[in-house]
């Protein structure tokens, strides 16, 4: 058993970049991850979705190391989590995250948030570090509002602004969580359009969000959790058909419903 | 004999009563300039507005122990004699009561103005609205900072050793004069004013953990 | 007797003379309170029994007086044979004493910050010290700016205290005009209306300072 998942950790590196066994981790009494098991493939797109203070934040702040974990195993790119501070540092810089709250820096310009990490933790230089986050700016077409600071940006401009900010180090996997919630209803498009047109790039993805619009068109695999399980997961044709888990048909009809 | 360090202490606590009495005494300067004041700023604009900030900029503005000395001195000279007690619990009171005066206001103008409108529309008067809802709110959320302020009237208690009341840094003057050990001597002072002044802390900080809804941040710098 | 506005004219100028010393003892000690509080507040978010320790030394500070902490300097370093000279002194003391709020200034100051940013910059694989110094600390310096600014007009306030070590400050020197004229009301009546102006003054700069960075806050 034990032989059989090293020798699999050692050649899926290349194809699979996110390796979860039987995860758990406890807040003080909570359970909040009971028995996680998720893998990511190299180009997958996963959509976790489920009712609040189902553990959904919590998986993927596991998947970067952000929170620790208690029981299970969780790979990144090879590398186990948790085991080794240098490791771990090493395989998060692998990930990108992008917030529900952006977390722009306010006092940096939107520029300068692109570069800080360039800087700081790729070493570039301030030319290279510009130009490479220039081009993201770009791609998240947002490149007039270099110079401008987070506050002067709405709240759809700053997402976009984050994304660009995450991609800069070249990530091998994206994080998302809930990236679109905090936005009025006429900005959400324009993030989704960035997150659509990245998947399409073949970009890894994990993405904790309820927009299922999005989890139609570019997820390959849809996770429902529940009190801190994966009760369901589906290709995503499956997940919106009439073959679903009971638990997740139904919060499906509610969220739809609005 | 050499006194020992809780000999010396016993001995600055014999000015504690003192200490008590000018704060006591303070308190019945600050209170009512604070709530007087504080509403009158509140309440008031223009030229009105402009004298009672004045009035209340000349307390809170001032260096307190430049205060105590002037009208120590300066009241004699217009023909006021008031005792050294008097004036140092008007001076020390009227001082705090100018900080705790901008916490009242304070309190008042963070009070949402849906307040005064609820009480409008239940038609009671501005009086009543005041009374009834306004002070009630701000009062309970500005209590921790009356606290720390009931915590700085204590401290500035000590001034009053420099206008010839027996307090306590008063009585650890006295001692040293005749006792030359000033390590015990002002550590005793130190932990004189600790006893005191602690508890009242302890007590504001359990106030603003009551008052306050619990915050979730946090930094792990 | 009355006030005698002539002579009281008179002081301005020599108790004016010591408004340079006065700022300057003012500053110093304004930065030691807040290279000792920055400390102190470093070491208290640490944890552990240092942070403890820390905290209650912040704790016992706050809860002691100015003039209790000048007496014990100003007689106890003596005692062990450090002999300084009392300006010195006086500007250890004012800074020891507010380093207690300049402390909770820093703590406040690093606790407003959104916990949202020391996320995002791990998210980011920046290190803790580069966090630190491009996250973390502008941010900081910002929240603190105007509460600094406040804590230095206290620490003027409280330079006349340095009188009773007899540090020629403006109140050391209104009482040597007093003490030479044997008229007390003018001279202190001069040396309070020029502290009042100070601190008014400075202030009021503060204010101005505070509204410009929420102005900048919201840019
Ligand atoms: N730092 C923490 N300390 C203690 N409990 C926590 C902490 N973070 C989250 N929890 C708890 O863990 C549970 C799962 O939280 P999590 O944020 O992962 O849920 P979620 O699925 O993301 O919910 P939402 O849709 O509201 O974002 C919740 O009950 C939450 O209250
Ligand atoms: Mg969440």
């Amino acid at each position: 058993m034990n032989h059989e998942k090293s020798g699999q950790g050692m050649n899926t590196q290349s194809d699979c970049i996110v390796d979860i066994q039987g995860l758990n981790k406890w807040f003080g009494a909570l359970h909040v991850l009971n028995d996680v098991d998720l893998t990511v493939a190299s180009g997958a797109r996963v959509v976790v979705c489920g009712p609040s203070g189902s553990g959904k934040s919590t998986l993927i702040r596991c998947i970067n190391g952000l929170e620790s974990y208690q029981r299970g195993t969780l790979c990144l790119a090879g590398t186990t989590l948790g085991l080794n501070a240098r490791e771990t540092a090493a395989a998060r810089r692998l990930t990108g995250m992008v917030f529900q709250s952006f977390n722009l820096f306010p006092h940096l310009t939107v520029l300068s948030n692109c570069t800080l990490a360039l800087r700081r933790v790729a070493g570039k230089s301030h030319r290279e570090a510009q130009d490479i986050a220039m081009a993201h700016l770009e791609k998240v077409r947002i490149p007039e509002k270099a110079g401008s600071y987070p506050g002067q940006l709405s709240g759809g401009q700053q997402q976009r602004v984050a994304i660009a900010r995450a991609l800069c180090l070249n990530p091998r996997i994206m994080l998302f969580d809930e990236p679109t919630s905090a936005l009025d209803p006429e900005m959400i498009k324009e993030v989704l359009d960035v997150m659509v047109a990245l998947a399409r790039d073949g970009m890894t993805m994990v993405c904790v969000t309820h927009e299922m619009g999005f989890a139609r068109e570019v997820a390959d695999q849809v996770v429902f959790m529940d009190g801190g399980r994966i009760l369901d997961r589906a290709p995503a044709r499956d997940f919106f058909g009439a073959s679903g888990h009971p638990r997740s048909r139904l919060f499906l009809e509610t969220i739809l419903k609005h | 004999m050499p006194a020992s360090l809780f000999d010396i202490w016993l001995g600055i606590l014999q000015g504690l009563g003192t200490t008590v009495t000018v704060t006591l005494y303070g308190l019945m300067f600050a209170v009512p300039f604070a709530l007087v004041f504080g509403i009158a700023q509140f309440l008031t604009h223009g030229v009105a507005r402009l004298l009672v900030t004045s009035v209340i900029e000349f307390w809170r503005s001032s260096a307190v122990i430049i205060l105590l000395f002037v009208f120590y001195y300066a009241l004699p000279v217009v023909g006021i004699t008031l005792s050294a007690m008097t004036v140092s619990a008007m001076v020390l009171g009227l001082n705090a009561g100018g900080y705790a005066s901008q916490a009242v206001r304070a309190g008042l103008q963070a009070l949402p103005s849906g307040q005064r409108e609820a009480g409008a529309a239940l038609g009671l008067s501005r009086a009543a609205i005041l009374v009834l809802i306004e002070l009630p709110q701000a009062l309970v959320a500005m209590s921790p900072t009356f606290v720390n302020t009931l915590i700085q009237l204590v401290k500035a208690t000590a001034l009053v050793s420099l206008v010839t009341l027996t307090d306590m840094t008063f009585r650890a003057k006295e001692i040293a004069q005749v006792e030359y050990n000033p390590v015990a001597i002002y550590t005793a002072l130190l932990l004189a004013f600790f006893v005191v002044c602690y508890p009242i802390a302890l007590a504001g900080r359990w106030l603003e953990a009551r008052i306050a809804a619990p915050g979730s941040r946090s930094h792990g710098i | 007797m009355g006030f005698d506005l002539a002579f009281a004219l008179s002081s301005v100028p020599t108790i004016l003379g010591a408004v340079g010393t006065t700022l300057c003892v003012a500053f110093v000690s304004c930065i030691g309170a807040a290279a000792i509080g920055f400390f102190f507040e470093m070491v208290r978010r640490a944890g552990g029994i240092a942070g403890l320790t820390v905290g209650f030394v912040i704790d016992f500070i706050r809860s002691t007086p100015v003039l209790a902490w000048l007496y014990f300097l100003y007689f106890v370093l003596p005692f062990y044979g450090i002999r300084l000279g009392s300006m010195t002194v006086g500007v250890m003391g004012l800074s020891l004493y507010y380093s207690g709020y300049l402390a909770e200034v820093f703590k406040a100051g690093i606790d407003a910050i959104p916990k949202g940013q020391s996320e995002a910059a791990r998210a980011l694989s920046l290190s803790r010290r580069h966090a630190v110094i491009y996250v973390i600390a502008p941010q900081m310096l910002r929240n603190i700016a105007a509460p600094l600014g406040n804590y230095f007009v206290s620490i003027l306030k409280a330079t006349p205290y340095l009188a009773v070590l007899a540090v020629p400050e403006m109140l050391g020197r209104a009482f040597d005009i007093a003490s030479e004229t044997y008229r007390y009301t003018e001279p202190l009546v001069v040396a309070g209306l020029i502290f009042l102006v100070l601190a008014l003054a400075i202030s009021n700069g503060v204010k101005r300072l505070e509204r410009r960075l929420l102005a900048v806050g919201s840019r």
